[in-house]
């Protein structure tokens, strides 16, 4: 182990690192609004709409993340669709998030039982009332458990945003990697970055389930 | 902007080609995957901690760092050492990050086992390791397969990125005729289509091997 070479390089991951958050949380953020979108239109009456979000959902989890980058980023410009690298990186991954996210949604509210919304319905709440204030409370414990796991996923997909040549924690390694041949010290550094991460994430995940179970009987 | 897929038509051979070399690739992955991952699963269970924590923590970091780095590690990890293909590279590296994956399940299943099964065993006339081969591991297999063919649906997926490491895959195959006919958009959505198409198949093998299994748990 070559440990001077180590504390050379921690700045230049650490930036990295930096990239890879900043590209992953925005992901995130705007696949949560492309998630709820997909769930919002699954509930319409009008059939055909329906139907293009479960193909969209379907495709999107049936096709790797990687070819989809690529058709994008490469396959764009020939539609007028332009986007520089990072940009690109948040758009693909809150788009392919979405569609995962939007099952993870669906499946948490579907399973609150049925009787709730009964109940509430019978009591004179409102359709958007008793989602709000009786589903979505119950639902919430398993929606932030799944979709956490969604965003851990996210992470470090995150890094086959490398590819596309942004600057991130992978793409950095590997240049570290092939310009110093000390492949077990970068690595080393590297995997601790992602490490951090997602433990910090995983602790954020957490913390919101505590808030969210912290009035039910368990 | 207009289409033409006449490059797509010339290239396919290639890019079946590719999608052949991709299928190679995916079975061995999947041989090696959880064959490995039972073996892990199993040695992390039932040793003592010299040797499965070494084993618990490879399994962690396998699962908490992204694949793409742990291609680059191993393609130039090995590099330094020997000359291998890249192929076997990609096998290898693809092979450990879902080992550590199917892993983690076969250690769930094989503790969701009740006791029961083990001191009924034992009570026969068994040994130790004749038990967990012939009574435990078989039911935990079984219980094992929705998550085991999640796993594996996600791995074709992932074999895409093996061309990173220059492994002659499906997208590999493409980048030659892509840059000579210009066409990135026509060719990455034929490509897109035939994974789309290999995952609908997966799945609905998936969903059979299921139901043909359902009864034994």
């Amino acid at each position: 182990m070559d440990f001077d070479l180590m504390v050379e390089v921690t700045p230049l991951l650490i930036r990295a690192a930096w990239v890879t958050i900043d590209i992953s949380s925005r992901a995130i953020f705007f696949g949560f609004f492309v998630a709820c979108g997909l769930v919002f239109l699954q509930t319409f009456r009008f059939a055909p709409i329906r139907w293009f979000a479960r193909g969209y959902i379907s495709v999107i989890r049936g096709t790797p993340y990687f070819v989809q980058l690529l058709l994008v980023f490469y396959g764009g410009p020939s539609l007028g669709l332009r986007l520089d690298p990072i940009t690109c990186g948040v758009v693909v991954g809150a788009f392919n998030i979405g569609a995962y996210m939007s099952e993870a949604i669906r499946g948490s509210i579907e399973s609150v039982d049925k009787g709730q919304s009964e109940a509430a319905r019978s009591l004179g709440f409102g359709k958007v009332q008793t989602m709000v204030s009786i589903v979505l409370p119950q639902a919430a414990s398993l929606m932030i458990r799944s979709v956490g796991v969604l965003a851990i996923v996210l992470i470090k997909n995150s890094s086959l945003v490398s590819i596309i040549s942004v600057v991130e924690l992978t793409y950095q390694a590997q240049r570290l990697i092939g310009s110093t041949y000390k492949p077990l010290e970068i690595f080393t550094i590297s995997a601790l970055m992602y490490i951090i991460i997602i433990y910090a994430v995983m602790g954020i995940i957490e913390l919101a389930y505590r808030r969210a179970t912290r009035y039910t009987t368990q | 902007m207009e289409f033409d897929f006449t490059p797509v038509v010339t290239y396919f051979p290639t890019l079946l080609k590719g999608v052949g070399v991709g299928s190679l690739v995916a079975i061995a992955v999947a041989l090696m995957s959880v064959v490995g991952g039972l073996v892990v699963a199993v040695i992390s269970i039932y040793t003592k901690k010299v040797v499965s924590w070494p084993l618990r923590f490879f399994i962690w970091l396998f699962m908490t760092t992204p694949l793409l780095l742990q291609l680059y590690f191993l393609y130039f990890g090995l590099g330094e050492w020997i000359l291998i293909p890249a192929i076997v590279v990609g096998i290898l590296g693809l092979g450990f990050h879902y080992m550590a994956y199917n892993a983690d399940i076969f250690i769930a299943t094989i503790k969701s086992v009740s006791d029961g099964q083990y001191e009924a065993s034992r009570s026969l006339g068994f040994g130790h390791w004749n038990t967990i081969l012939y009574i435990i591991v078989p039911q935990a297999f079984i219980r094992s397969i929705p998550q085991l063919g999640n796993n594996m649906i996600l791995m074709v997926k992932d074999t895409s990125v093996l061309s990173a490491i220059g492994v002659a895959e499906l997208v590999y195959a493409s980048q030659y005729a892509i840059s000579v006919s210009f066409r990135p958009f026509e060719f990455f959505i034929v490509i897109a289509l035939m994974y789309y198409v290999i995952n609908i198949l997966m799945e609905l093998g998936q969903a059979w091997l299921e139901r043909q299994t359902a009864y034994r748990r």
